[in-house]
């Protein structure tokens, strides 16, 4: 349970993200870009463009599971995005969600230099590592969720107008129920292990890009032929998020010290 | 229960040792000065006092509390103002001392009720609207003192609360911590370089040179132990010339000319009417006599000067 004092540090929190005019774009933005417009565009141009004489378009299609290879071209290939690049997209909302909150409210207090005055509060140093964690996550989560809306919305009208069966499937629900909110986590606990190796907002911020690489890795190694991204392989991916973030939450819970963020000068 | 108390508190920096055996006891109630240039260590102590820097060796409490060990029950009772800690600009100055409040634990409306009459004290009122962003130095230092004092606070440690302010800003903010200092039974701890001020305001002192604690104790027992002695200051008519006049040794030293007075050191102020006499008796005809007790500034100096082997850097501290 939290304090009233950690509400007080949630409410203020929120208040700084919203004032950011970086974080506002990418919690706004972003998600809009990557699970509304890009996906109906995608949609579009499966609608619109005549697929059977594309080129490559049989080797694409080849990807199906067994039990859809009566899909036509259009199906076959808005299945394939809807599992394979639509879920990369929506997964960069729950960790850019919560990075770019985490890195306002963690690395942005050492940059405007208000950690201190912050540390000056009767909250313990625990107390200030929950709240914002819990700012971050929750920011996170009611980003995530609206975009997971939002993209149902898209997929659901590309379902009807395709005539295919509802999108969501054993690989989306681990997306959702694990995966999603493993990122969540990460996002922000990896934030705050490179809080104390960075100096600004936009460096932290920064180091975010280079953990998004290997889940870019997993969703663009299917196209070469080298695995499926199934069910399977996102229960795998999860564990090792989760993994990590257990690692880095205990790891940022013994190393949040004021020593360690704290840019004391040699002062008089 | 002492206010604060240091034994043998030091911290060192890499090489450079910021402060070095520090021993203090600060009883409660009342406002200690903390006296010292920059670079004497004033801030390192505040910063050690209120949880901010561990010390290397030594310990420190505030009202039996270790900053080191548990800095949150420190600030539950103790508010700090420092120049390095900043409030958050995007936020009105409103905005900000409520946060600070609830921060402390306060419930909204009792929140609310404080950052009121701290902001109509304080002269912010008018301004509470305003993002911080927008505040001018007094202000923000005005700010600054309503969030250490927001929690109602029994030890209040200002780290150079005028620093960067005029006159008439400076001379405002002291009389407003030695107001909170009187009625709220607050002990206030002031890091400070501003000789003037503290004079003014603060009922005992500590004076810090090269991290170390070189006196402490009330103005008087700092006057006696670097021996500063009150002067008898004359004003000959026709601008006179003292020089010929030789006084009784053991009233007083040697005369000399400042500015058109002449200056000598008594043994004791009452001595003053015999010297008097004396320079009259002697035919001068003295226009104007006046008794001048030493100042803080004063006894700082010539405490500083009792200390070789430190560097003199009495002049910065005029205030």
């Amino acid at each position: 349970m939290l304090t009233l004092a950690e509400h007080a540090l949630i409410r203020k929190d929120f208040l700084e993200i919203w004032s950011s005019k970086m974080a506002r774009a990418t919690l706004i933005a972003v998600p809009i870009g990557l699970v509304v417009v890009v996906p109906a565009l995608f949609l579009a141009a499966v609608c619109l463009v005549p697929l059977e004489q594309a080129a490559g378009i049989q080797e694409m299609l080849s990807l199906l599971p067994p039990h859809l290879q009566h899909y036509n071209a259009q199906q076959g290939l808005f299945y394939l995005l809807t599992n394979t690049l639509f879920p990369l997209f929506f997964l960069m909302v729950p960790l850019m969600a919560s990075a770019v909150s985490a890195s306002c409210i963690f690395a942005g207090e050492k940059e405007r230099r208000t950690i201190e005055t912050l540390l000056l509060t009767p909250l313990r140093v625990r107390q200030i590592f929950r709240a914002k964690l819990a700012c971050c996550l929750s920011l996170s989560f009611v980003t995530t969720a609206i975009s997971f809306g939002a993209f149902t919305i898209v997929a659901s009208v590309g379902d009807i107008m395709l005539g295919m069966s509802f999108f969501l499937n054993w690989s989306w629900l681990v997306i959702i129920l694990l995966l999603s909110p493993g990122l969540m986590v990460f996002g922000a606990v990896f934030m705050v292990f490179a809080f104390n190796r960075t100096s600004s907002r936009i460096e932290s911020f920064q180091t975010v890009a280079y953990v998004a690489l290997p889940f870019l890795l997993l969703y663009i190694a299917p196209f070469t032929g080298l695995f499926r991204v199934n069910a399977t392989v996102l229960l795998l991916a999860a564990a090792v998020v989760w993994l990590c973030d257990l690692f880095l939450w205990i790891y940022d819970r013994r190393t949040f010290l004021p020593e360690k963020f704290l840019n004391a000068p040699l002062e008089d | 229960m002492e206010a604060v108390t240091a034994v043998q508190l030091t911290k060192t920096y890499g090489e450079v040792q910021a402060v070095r055996d520090l021993t203090l006891h600060v009883p409660q109630g009342g406002v200690f000065g903390l006296l010292g240039a920059q670079g004497a260590g004033k801030t390192t102590v505040i910063r050690m006092l209120c949880g901010l820097t561990k010390p290397t060796s030594g310990e420190c409490s505030v009202l039996g509390c270790s900053p080191a060990k548990d800095p949150a029950a420190v600030h539950a009772v103790c508010g700090v103002m420092l120049a390095s800690a900043r409030p958050y600009a995007h936020m009105t100055g409103q905005q900000n001392l409520l946060f600070f409040a609830q921060a402390a634990g306060m419930a909204e409306k009792a929140a609310e009720r404080r950052v009121s009459e701290l902001m109509k004290d304080l002269e912010l009122w008018d301004e509470r609207e305003r993002p911080v962003s927008e505040y001018s130095t007094g202000m923000l230092q005005k700010l600054s003192l309503a969030r250490a004092l927001v929690n109602y606070p029994s030890v209040l440690l200002l780290d150079e609360p005028t620093s960067g302010l005029d006159y008439e800003s400076a001379h405002a903010l002291h009389a407003l911590v030695s107001q909170f200092a009187a009625r709220e039974d607050t002990t206030v701890l002031l890091g400070t370089s501003m000789m003037h001020y503290a004079q003014s305001i603060c009922t005992a002192y500590g004076i810090l040179e090269g991290g170390e604690l070189v006196a402490s104790g009330d103005f008087q027992s700092l006057r006696e132990a670097a021996g500063c002695r009150a002067h008898a200051e004359f004003r000959l008519s026709g601008g006179e010339s003292l020089e010929g006049f030789r006084p009784d040794e053991t009233l007083a030293t040697g005369l000399l000319e400042h500015n058109g007075w002449w200056r000598a050191e008594l043994r004791d102020e009452e001595e003053m009417p015999r010297l008097l006499r004396s320079i009259v008796e002697h035919g001068y005809d003295v226009l104007e006599a006046r008794l001048v007790e030493p100042t803080l500034e004063d006894v700082y100096k010539r405490t500083l000067e009792q200390h070789p082997g430190k560097e003199g850097t009495a002049d910065a501290h005029a205030g």
